[in-house]
């Protein structure tokens, strides 16, 4: 996706101002961790490859495949331009704290310790970064390999969408936003969710908070149920709240109904969207799971919520679905609603 | 949330646990209504919620049918139980509150928090979820912090926990003869955006597609 124009930026097309920010996994949105190390000058560079081969068969760092053992000096006026990593402080546990000499760390009888200076501590990531964010924090103590999704980095500066996509997303969370309005009308909670499929822009179901006539009909389940309607089944019934609508979907995908399986058939919510005013619950959460939902957009985090709040479903380990969520949509509305219940 | 005012306060004070004899007698039930289904060809699990020695509800999964993803069993049995409150007049919440649901294999993430928003204080169950169990298995939504998502509730797993796996294995086998061959992956079976796995190592291993229509 292309990063919004620059000449669109700062161009307040929208009064309601908002920025759509994803919600990434713990891995990806925790601070760096690091482990410390000790390293060394490389006083005669032409010890290097010697250096590097043998501090690698007596101190492996195998395990830590991200990083450089060898890094160019900070110091640019230092008289060695070259460092390198000498051992983990774990590898030599007989050591406290600062090593009075090399000959702590190597054994100078086994170890050729030419061109080689006196030790000092330093701190290396413990992992390949996985965000820009990730890779800077880490870069100020010691170089590591960092393969850039240049869709996260743009995600996490709010520049994913462009101008045009931020207008229908904007247009979608209005409707859910209505929606949310309409059922606080018949005395529900403030909650709204649309569901499009993105491929036709086709609003395939809207529907808010039904909770006043059954506890689980969250606004997330009243949508996915009204999806069921569109695709020829579905459980409940709403003629009574005209605010939940479904379009039922074309013919041709309408075909296959019964268990046997063409492989053409979208299986429930899969490739659609959602929008909804808050984020889900970990009943809707999962709900979205189980319906193969394409990816979520949420205004604003509620208590418990299950897609950035308490858990993280979308990401979860061990579930057989993965989905990306952005949040923040139309923030200051959908907070509004939040104070309506 | 409506169902939200009490946060996790615990279990109801006249609420009974039910002895060994009952969780025997109820478990025996939910097994014969697992066998059913799998002689019908359906997904072989069974549920039901007993309130004061009473089943009030009895379900099955119902996901083909309604294309809806989240008709798994307990679902089915908990509305109705609703539709027994309200036609009693009598409050969903006071009724759930003493009842127990007893069911084949583990509730996944979703039913696991549909019962706590209800308020169930006790869940008995026979084997493991391992790919959406919300008792333990992938996350743990039975005993979770969440002061917004009702009540936390108690679970007894592992009756006959091994009659439940091997139930789902023979109903995988029929269901997809293709692919009973045992792949890389040693998490059981999944079925279908949402029921159930087994932790056992030869469990056969649906595609994902199949296995999102078959469930
Ligand atoms: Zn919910
Ligand atoms: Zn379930």
């Amino acid at each position: 996706m292309e990063p919004e124009s620059k000449k669109r930026k700062g161009m307040e097309y929208d009064p309601d101002s908002w920025q759509v920010l994803p919600v990434l996994s713990d891995e990806m949105s925790d601070d760096v961790e690091f482990l410390d190390a000790f390293a060394a000058p490389i006083t005669d560079k032409r010890q290097t490859s010697r250096l590097v081969k043998d501090l690698s068969a007596v101190h492996p760092i195998s395990d830590l495949q991200h990083i450089r053992r060898v890094r160019p000096c900070k110091d640019k006026s230092s008289p060695h331009p070259l460092e390198v990593i000498v051992c983990l402080v774990s590898d030599v546990p007989h050591i406290k704290g600062r090593p009075a000499s090399l000959g702590d760390l190597l054994s100078s009888d086994e170890f050729n310790l030419e061109g080689l200076g006196e030790p000092f501590p330093v701190r290396i990531p413990a992992r390949a970064p996985l965000t820009r964010p990730q890779f800077e924090q880490a870069s100020l103590h010691w170089p590591t390999s960092f393969h850039e999704d240049k869709r996260i980095t743009l995600g996490l500066k709010g520049q994913l969408f462009t101008s045009r996509q931020k207008t229908k997303i904007h247009e979608y969370m209005t409707l859910a936003v209505e929606a949310a309005k309409s059922g606080r009308e018949e005395g529900m909670d403030a909650v709204g969710g649309v569901i499009v499929d993105p491929k036709s822009g086709r609003i395939v179901a809207v529907g808010h908070d039904l909770t006043r006539d059954h506890p689980l009909h969250h606004a997330v389940m009243v949508c996915i149920d009204l999806v069921a309607w569109a695709q020829g089944g579905g459980v409940y019934g709403y003629e009574k709240h005209p605010a939940c609508t479904y379009a039922a979907m074309d013919h041709q995908v309408q075909t296959g109904a019964s268990g046997s399986v063409e492989n053409a058939q979208p299986y429930i919510c899969t490739g659609y969207e959602l929008y909804v005013t808050r984020e889900p619950c970990v009943m809707c959460a999962m709900a979205l799971v189980h319906s193969r939902i394409g990816r979520v957009f949420y205004g604003v985090p509620s208590p418990d919520g299950a897609l950035g709040t308490k858990f993280k479903i979308h990401c979860q380990k061990g579930l057989n679905h993965h989905f990306d969520v952005y949040q923040g949509v139309r923030r200051r509305s959908c907070e509004e609603l939040v104070q309506l219940t | 949330m409506r169902t939200d005012d009490t946060g996790n306060d615990g279990m109801n004070g006249n609420f009974l646990h039910p002895s060994d004899s009952e969780i025997q007698k109820w478990m025996s039930n939910a097994f014969n209504m697992a066998k059913e289904a799998l002689e019908c060809g359906e997904v072989p699990v069974g549920c039901l919620l007993v309130y004061n020695n009473t089943v009030l509800g009895k379900g099955r999964n119902e996901v083909n049918e309604t294309k809806n993803a989240t008709r798994h069993a307990e679902m089915v049995a908990l509305d109705q139980v609703l539709d027994w409150c309200s036609d009693r007049g009598m409050d969903p919440k006071v009724v759930c509150k003493s009842t127990v649901l007893y069911v084949t294999v583990e509730p996944c993430i979703t039913c696991a928090a549909a019962l706590r928003l209800l308020h169930v204080p006790l869940v008995v169950y026979g084997c493991k979820n391992e790919r959406f169990g919300g008792c333990g298995s992938v996350l743990d939504v039975a005993s979770g912090d969440l002061p917004h998502t009702g009540t936390s509730f108690k679970c007894v797993p592992g009756h006959r926990a091994q009659e439940a796996v091997d139930m789902l294995k023979t109903f995988y086998k029929q269901e997809n003869p293709n692919v009973t061959k045992p792949k890389v992956r040693k998490e059981g079976i999944d079925p279908a955006g949402g029921s159930r796995t087994t932790q056992t190592e030869a469990a056969p291993l649906e595609d994902d597609r199949k296995m999102a229509t078959s469930d």
